[in-house]
């Protein structure tokens, strides 16, 4: 499991993060959505490990993460940015080899390893192309592939991918090809969590959802008990109205037109 | 499948033995020439009697004497001195992920220009030429000190809430920079034409104090904190892609950063200490192999390192023979050779999109 524990974090007076408290399994995939500045992403990187003055604890397998040096906590987790921005002419394949970097596997082991990761994100045609050439949906599936050779293999401890608005520049088949794959690994043994903007696509992909606002959870809980109406439009301000797909019965949302003008729309729950 | 990556293997060790061997050739070469020229066959025999082969090879007594006490302790301290060149400009351009570094951005050779500029001015005795070696050694040591002071002024300011900020770091040293360049400013205001003169010729470079003496301190430092950087080729690997990511991949971001930026300062201030500034070789030599070879830091640290030696030595080479007898400062040949080839590369880059 991997946990965060009454996690608060301020920057001079402006509160990021109240007493945030996050639970992730293995073999789950958890969705964080909330408005523009609810703390999803500094919640992420706190959990990562990268921020670092904040209150409360996280707990990777039973052990504070303060306790892990780099090294041991990139075999436990991987971390998928918004954007990677990369300046010299690796090739796709060094770039996921990168992901090899703490294993001290052999040549041939991460050399499987890569293969496999290239094979399943589809981008094993790229393996020799310069990086600063590709697509930014070629070069975001190539870091996926990079984050999926970090924790690849079966381990007696369960692994965790965070995901950081992995999506944010693509277009929907992209989107849906990067958020199946990181729903495909979770089988490994591996927890995901992905902040999504995109409502829709959390429901249909994750297995529990947190909502954020204004630094706090305001619901979480498994996907059908907390994709709820209320807990929706309290979290964003906007109303909206629930539909089922006729055919699977997932649910998706429309938001509702507002008929007053944006500039003097005043919502209360 | 596998005979294509053991051969992407064998790539790395093939071109770095490609340099080895250039290295070698341009050593003799370099040996060879000078303002009493000796036979490469000559340069051989004697390098050979040195190891006590050959002992019964006839060779002229004045041949000797050039070579073992002018020549080969010069022609060392160049290799030493472009090698640690060459593998700094590579791990700095690397740690900041930004291909225009110039190893005088983390201040030191600003520190050390300003540390010897004062001291030729105003150090009153100490600075005096007719010193000998005291005078050449208090040089050097006031160089090192300035160097290394200001690279830890840059890094100790640039330190926050337990992170070194690159971005604060490449603008503090442009900071550090300018006060160095104030203080120079304001020494060569009072300076007479002597100490001008002096000061002028430090910074443009010079090879040929070269002593076995100075060697003896400077190569260990040097040799060590040149390899040293090697080791950190993975890290930079992992940390071309961002700082927050190379953590991410299990980087010690933090003290590789400072270890890193310290051994640089350690390479450099030594080479400035001993042969006053020499531009360009940090910065040309790096993108050299990434644009000839591939950037793989595992490749381009090794190689910027013999492939540095190489060019130093082939602008010593030309320093000395230009204008024989008298020879030109190093600084000026790097410039002039360095600059209109780094154009080149650019333009050859940017044709391929490497840009």
């Amino acid at each position: 499991m991997y946990t965060a524990e009454n996690i608060s974090f301020r920057v001079r007076d402006k509160i990021i993060l109240r007493d945030v408290c996050v639970s992730l399994m293995p073999g789950t995939f958890t969705a964080v959505v909330g408005p523009n500045g609810a703390g999803k992403s500094s919640l992420l990187k706190a959990m990562a490990h990268e921020l670092t003055g904040y209150h409360g604890d996280v707990v990777v397998n039973g052990r504070n993460i303060n306790t892990y040096n780099p090294k041991a906590l990139s075999l436990v987790r991987a971390v998928l940015p918004q954007s990677t921005s990369l300046q010299f002419a690796f090739t796709v394949e060094q770039v996921v080899m990168l992901g090899r970097h703490a294993h001290r596997t052999t040549r041939l082991e991460n050399i499987s390893v890569v293969e496999e990761v290239l094979q399943l994100t589809n981008t094993i045609g790229l393996r020799d192309r310069n990086y600063l050439t590709l697509s930014g949906g070629e070069k975001q599936r190539t870091q996926l592939a990079r984050v999926l050779a970090q924790v690849w293999e079966e381990t007696v401890y369960p692994r965790y991918i965070l995901l950081d608005e992995p999506t944010s520049s693509l277009d929907i088949t992209q989107q849906q090809n990067i958020f199946t794959l990181a729903k495909r690994v979770c089988e490994r043994n591996i927890g995901v969590m992905a902040i999504i903007h995109d409502l829709n696509q959390a429901v249909q992909f994750a297995d529990h959802i947190h909502f954020m606002r204004e630094g706090r959870i305001t619901a979480a809980g498994e996907v059908q008990s907390v994709f709820t109406k209320a807990n929706i439009e309290e979290t964003f301000c906007c109303r909206v109205n629930i539909y089922h797909d006729p055919c699977n019965n997932c649910p998706y949302i429309i938001p509702e037109r507002e008929l007053t003008t944006v500039g003097s729309l005043k919502f209360k729950v | 499948m596998n005979l294509t990556i053991s051969l992407r293997d064998y790539r790395h060790i093939a071109i770095t033995t490609g340099l080895g061997f250039l290295l070698m050739a341009m050593t003799l070469v370099s040996l060879a020439i000078g303002a009493v020229s000796i036979p490469v066959f000559d340069v051989a025999v004697i390098l050979l009697q040195k190891i006590g082969l050959f002992r019964f090879v006839e060779i002229d007594a004045m041949h000797e004497v050039v070579l073992s006490s002018i020549r080969l302790p010069r022609i060392l301290m160049t290799i030493l001195i472009g090698g640690a060149f060459g593998v700094s400009g590579a791990s700095l351009q690397g740690l900041f992920r930004n291909p225009l570094v110039e190893p005088s951005l983390i201040g030191v050779s600003g520190g050390a220009a300003a540390a010897v500029v004062t001291l030729i001015v105003f150090g009153g005795a100490w600075a005096l030429p007719q010193a000998g070696l005291l005078h050449d050694s208090v040089l050097s040591l006031v160089a090192f000190g300035g160097g290394l002071a200001a690279t830890l002024i840059v890094l100790k300011m640039s330190y926050h809430n337990g992170r070194t900020n690159i971005a604060a770091l490449i603008l503090i040293g442009v900071a550090v920079n300018a006060i160095a360049t104030a203080i120079i400013g304001l020494a060569i205001f009072y300076a007479d034409e002597n100490q001008l003169r002096t000061f002028t010729f430090w910074t443009l470079g010079d090879l040929g104090s070269a002593t076995w003496d100075k060697l003896m301190f400077a190569a260990p430092v040097l040799i060590v904190s040149t390899i040293a950087l090697t080791f950190f080729s993975r890290s930079l690997n992992a940390l071309a892609l961002g700082e927050a990511e190379a953590y991410h991949l299990g980087v010690d971001t933090e003290s590789t950063k400072r270890v890193i930026i310290f051994l640089c300062a350690l390479c450099i201030g030594v080479s400035i200490s001993l042969a006053g500034m020499i531009g360009f070789i940090g910065l040309v030599v790096p993108h050299l192999i990434r644009v000839s070879f591939f950037p793989d830091n595992r490749l381009v640290l090794p190689a910027s390192i013999l492939c540095g030696a190489s060019l130093l030595l082939v602008a010593d080479i030309i320093a000395r023979t230009i204008v024989t007898p008298a020879e030109l400062p190093i600084g000026v040949v790097t410039g002039m050779i360095g600059a209109p080839f780094f154009i080149g590369l650019l333009m050859k880059a940017k044709r391929n999109n490497e840009l």
